[in-house]
């Protein structure tokens, strides 16, 4: 479940306040996929950093699986989005000296997880990639690099899983095997989603939209 | 719980970023390596020496107590040395050390006449140590008895004779009966040695004319004690003796003050290596910074997995200790074959035959290695901490500015502190210490801001017509290009080098001014009052210009009645520091050409009274430094202590001497003639210009040798020859220094270029799809590293131009001479070996193909 009340966030631009999201209210229930859609610069990627908790909001609450997170330190914050929190980035960004394997590895190895090898493993299996998994990220394509950054969200099971423009830097075959993966994850694994994109393809796959512009929920 | 996997997860985070990064890394630590090694190897060496030397403090002094003046003993004297020392003396053996000249009997050898150090001694001589001698004999008085002598091999070699052969000393015959190859027992008046050492019975020496009133001699008297009271003893018999110009040595007290003097040698040189390190710190400060700016991505994502600040930067610290381990390890293997490598001829004058790596030294090295490495990275590693994990959603919350946060400032001054604290450790004293932070951070903020100005005086080339001048120059100032650090550290290095190359030209030109065309070659010594009208005849045939002779007496102040300063014995002259040492006084009725008279009156004949109208001996001209340093002015009274007998002087004026010209001497004091100072026991010393033909500089020597053989001849050139070999070893050592520091500072910049690579690699891609050819890519790299390699040079050249005339202004006194050839050719050598290093660094750069790099962004 995430829960966001009057949230809103404004920032310092040229010297004078500039607001980029408007304080909005909606709630997202458990295990389901929500697309949030609108131009560029309309507050969605301000807005997925807020739920993250990578951002801190300049007023209104946030809650994810009950956790009020707005009043949480740095550190705290960190520890929930290892344990609850997954994140697929659109230019994956992953560690360039680690493998694809201990790309996999190092959120279980952060959360302290048990068996993190025989997970990890599974987990490229699950995303193809069992046989690629020794290799640097700069060996693999975009759509593998964003295979193992989708199995690197899942790594610690998070009941919630963000994605920024996943398929936003790949080529539309590539950017439909990772349609597939992530509704597998909210279909499948019954993960909650939430997708940020422009792909009215993907976004159609989501069981609700919300659309922003200017900051503001339109729908 | 939590602990164990934060530190599980820790490790293995810091393994895998080196197991990527090591390369690049690795030639910053290998400059830490590099200082580590000095340290080991120099505090490795120290040590060596001090536990050899301290073990054998006994055979140093060859006694357990010595006793001895520069003048003979008097039987008053002797008298009371024997109550003194009454009943705790087991036995005594007496030394005289004096120089004279050594030649072959007629028809032998090469016929050279050589200057020697003579050492006459008793039957029981030494009482500690051995003298060995060639060919396994066995030394005993009895090989000295009757004329016999023994000598060094290098004294046999010049002489062209053998064992068996006759040596003519003093006007006496002595026969070589041995060669003496090791000889613990240092000369009792300690300075340099005129010549190779012969023994002699020291009754022999005794029949010679060598000892007559004025020679030099020192006369010393060895005793064996009870162990126990050594040091009390010779505390007793200091107090005792304090106005009678006897030193007292101890075997304790030298081994306090060798084991005091080499732990201090010890520290001081470990700074050297210390400062080494530090280079290496700075390169470790510049490519952490880097490393974090390439980082920031990873450290963002890192966040966003749920890594804390801590963690994330306990990765990195571990990394840096893993990088600095390595290098203090390096370090170790380095200092061990070092070490290895010293020759022996380098360590036989210590007494030591080999050195290895000792432990102590091995682990100050590393934890001075590993501690410089961390508190130089952990400053900006600190920067971690401010990444925010937004970041990877907005690229415009990058890291924040340069602001730094009181965190940051405390970091900052920490480290600062805590490298004071490492060099006070280094160094074993607290103001040592001091002195050498506040020197490495004036220094390293001279150079920054110097190299700051040089880079920005260089922008205008930026408006080269030229296009691989201007990109070269506007390479300088790129984000993260290091050009400062580079500067700094290529700048040091250079610095050392040409500073010590600018000294040693300064020193060695004036040593040949000094001794120009015109100067005297030869200076005899101990000629006797009686002899200077023969002396003058012996040598006239010999000589381009007629022989300077003048009277030298040698003398203590005891005593100065005056306005300012007033000592009214030996002891207060002692205590008040000033005037303390032995002069050579003279006395004339002229001033001299290159005396200038600036206060008083000279007189202008000779006293022809028994005392001054104001009832004193004499009066005395004195030279400008005694009223600077001692604050003596006309009008006040001295009183010189000389060969026993005190002679009073008004001053009544004072002279400022040219000391560049005083080849035929220069003298502090200068007395007035009269009846009391030609009373006084005194001898003569000469000043010859030889004629340049051997057969002259041969015959002139055979000649005094056979007429007057108590007076010796020192060959000034020798005397220079050993002087700009002790000049050309400090050279060395200081030069090796410079070029481990430079080899650091190569290091940085092969470092720093590959560290810069990614961001060199793209732009060059950009440039080749822009149309630049390789040889214009490599045209821009040349002039980027030369200009550099040029602004480095420069900022040495400059330094080493001041230090040099910092060092000859105020601490050798000698008219500063600027080296432009050097320090020029040091600016082109430098830039030469900047640019090519550079250029090869950057190979890969260069041949790259532009589309690889552009895909790969």
């Amino acid at each position: 479940m995430i829960e966001l009340f009057e949230v809103s966030k404004t920032v310092t631009s040229g010297g004078s306040p500039l607001t980029i999201l408007h304080p909005t209210t909606f709630q997202i229930a458990r295990g389901r996929a929500v697309a949030i859609t609108g131009p560029s610069g309309s507050g969605k990627s301000t807005l997925l950093g807020l739920i993250a908790g990578l951002d801190a909001p300049t007023t209104g609450r946030i809650s994810l699986e009950g956790t009020e997170i707005t009043s949480l330190s740095e550190e705290k914050l960190a520890r929930l989005r290892g344990e609850k929190v997954g994140i697929v980035f659109q230019f994956f960004h992953l560690l360039p000296s680690l493998t694809a394997y201990e790309n996999v590895l190092v959120p279980m190895e952060i959360a302290g997880a048990r068996e993190p090898a025989s997970r990890a493993k599974a987990l490229l299996d699950d995303v193809g990639l069992a046989n690629r998994g020794h290799h640097y990220p700069s060996q693999l394509s975009g759509g593998e690099q964003q295979r193992v950054a989708i199995a690197r969200a899942l790594a610690n099971d998070p009941p919630i899983v963000l994605a920024d423009e996943p398929t936003g830097n790949l080529d539309s075959a590539t950017g439909r095997q990772v349609i597939e993966l992530l509704v597998a994850v909210n279909r499948q694994r019954g993960r909650t989603l939430v997708l940020v994109t422009h792909d009215a393809e993907l976004a159609k796959f989501a069981d609700e939209m919300i659309a922003l512009r200017d900051g503001r929920v339109v729908s | 719980m939590n602990v164990a996997r934060d530190v599980r997860f820790v490790v293995r985070m810091a393994w895998r970023e080196t197991r990527a990064s090591w390369a690049r890394l690795l030639f910053f630590f290998v400059c830490v390596a590099i200082g580590v090694a000095a340290i080991i190897v120099l505090r490795s060496v120290v040590q060596h020496v001090r536990i050899t030397l301290t073990r054998e403090a006994r055979s140093l002094i060859g006694a357990d107590l010595v006793v001895q003046s520069s003048r003979a003993w008097t039987a008053d004297l002797r008298a009371r040395l024997t109550t003194e020392l009454g009943t705790s003396v087991l036995e005594t053996s007496e030394v005289v050390e004096t120089q004279t000249m050594a030649a072959a009997v007629e028809g032998r050898g090469t016929g050279t006449v050589r200057l020697v150090e003579l050492r006459g001694v008793e039957a029981r001589f030494p009482f500690y140590g051995a003298v060995e001698l060639d060919g396994g004999k066995v030394y005993s008085h009895d090989l000295l008895r009757s004329g016999g002598a023994l000598v060094q091999p290098e004294f046999l070699i010049e002489m062209g004779l053998q064992v068996g052969d006759e040596l003519l000393m003093a006007g006496r015959r002595f026969t070589i009966r041995g060669v003496v190859t090791r000889d613990r027992v240092q000369r009792p008046g300690g300075g340099i040695a005129f010549g190779p050492r012969v023994y002699v019975d020291l009754a022999d020496l005794r029949a010679t004319s060598l000892l007559g009133f004025g020679s030099r001699a020192t006369h010393a008297i060895l005793t064996r004690v009870e162990d126990d009271n050594v040091e009390e003893l010779a505390s007793r018999l200091r107090r005792t003796f304090i106005r009678d110009s006897v030193v007292v040595r101890s075997w304790r007290g030298l081994e306090d003050r060798l084991g005091r003097n080499l732990t201090m040698a010890e520290n001081d040189l470990s700074l050297v290596g210390f400062a080494i390190v530090v280079l290496g710190g700075i390169g470790v400060w510049s490519v952490t910074r880097v490393l974090v700016q390439q980082k920031i991505r990873s450290v963002a994502v890192l966040k966003c997995l749920g890594a804390t600040s801590a963690q994330v930067l306990a990765t990195y610290v571990l990394q840096v200790l893993t990088l600095a381990a390595a290098g203090g390890l390096l370090g170790l293997l380095l200092a061990t074959v070092a070490a290895a490598a010293i020759p022996a001829s380098m360590l036989k004058p210590f007494g030591v035959s080999s050195v290895g790596v000792t432990w102590s030294a091995a682990l100050q090295g590393i934890a001075v290695g590993l501690l410089v490495s961390l508190l130089f990275a952990l400053v900006p590693l600190m920067e971690v901490r401010r990444v925010k994990p937004l970041l990877l959603l907005r690229a415009d919350t990058a890291m924040t500015a340069r602001r730094r946060d009181w965190r940051s400032w405390l970091a900052g001054l920490a480290t600062t502190a805590a490298l004071a604290l490492i060099a006070v450790w280094q160094a074993g004293s607290l103001q040592a210490g001091l002195y050498v932070s506040v020197g490495l951070v004036v220094m390293a903020s001279g150079l920054f801001v110097a190299s700051h100005l040089l880079v920005r005086f260089s922008r205008p080339l930026a408006r080269s017509p030229r296009f691989a001048v201007r990109h070269a120059i506007l390479s300088l100032s790129r984000p993260g290009n290091q050009t400062r650090v580079i500067l700094m550290a290529v700048g040091v290095g250079c610095f050392f080098i040409l500073a010590i190359r600018a000294v040693q030209a300064n020193l060695i030109q004036e040593l040949t001014v000094e001794i120009g065309q015109n100067s005297p070659d030869f200076i005899l010594i101990d000629i006797q009052p009686d002899q200077v009208d023969g002396v003058t005849a012996a040598v006239t045939p010999y000589v381009r210009t007629s022989p300077r002779v003048l009277p030298l007496m040698r003398a203590r102040v005891v005593g100065v009645e005056g306005r300012q300063t007033r000592l009214v014995n030996a002891e207060a002259v002692r205590q008040h520091g000033e005037l303390t040492r032995e002069y050579g006084l003279t006395y004339r009725n002229a001033i001299q050409n290159n005396e200038r008279l600036i206060a008083g009156t000279f007189w202008s004949g000779p006293l022809t009274t028994a005392k001054t109208p104001d009832g004193f001996d004499t009066e005395v001209s004195i030279e400008k430094e005694v009223y600077d340093d001692a604050q003596v002015e006309v009008g006040d009274v001295m009183r010189f202590d000389v060969a026993g007998s005190v002679l009073s002087a008004r001053v009544t004026s004072i002279r400022e001497v040219t000391w560049d010209e005083a080849q035929n001497g220069g003298f502090i004091f200068v007395l007035r003639p009269g009846p009391a100072v030609q009373r006084t026991s005194h001898a003569f010393v000469g000043f010859l210009e030889v004629r340049e033909d051997p057969a002259a500089r041969v015959g002139f020597q055979r000649a005094l040798v056979k007429s007057f053989p108590n007076v010796s001849a020192i060959d000034v050139r020798e005397i220079v020859r050993a002087i700009r070999e002790v000049v050309d070893n400090v050279t060395l050592g200081v030069t090796i220094v410079g070029i481990v520091m430079l080899t650091g500072g190569t290091l940085i910049l092969i470092g720093a270029v590959a560290m810069t690579k990614f961001q060199r690699l793209y732009d060059a891609a950009i440039y080749r799809t822009l149309g630049a050819s390789t040889r214009r890519l490599a045209a821009m790299v040349s002039v980027e590293y030369g200009v550099l390699g040029t602004l480095a040079g420069l900022l040495g050249a400059g330094g080493a131009g001041v230090l040099s005339w910092v060092l000859a202004r105020y601490l050798f006194e000698i008219d500063w001479r600027p080296a432009p050839i050097l320090l020029l050719g040091g600016v082109v050598l430098t830039a030469a070996l900047v640019s090519v290093v550079g250029l090869i660094s950057s190979a890969d750069v260069l041949v790259r193909k532009p589309l690889g790099t552009l895909k790969g962004e």
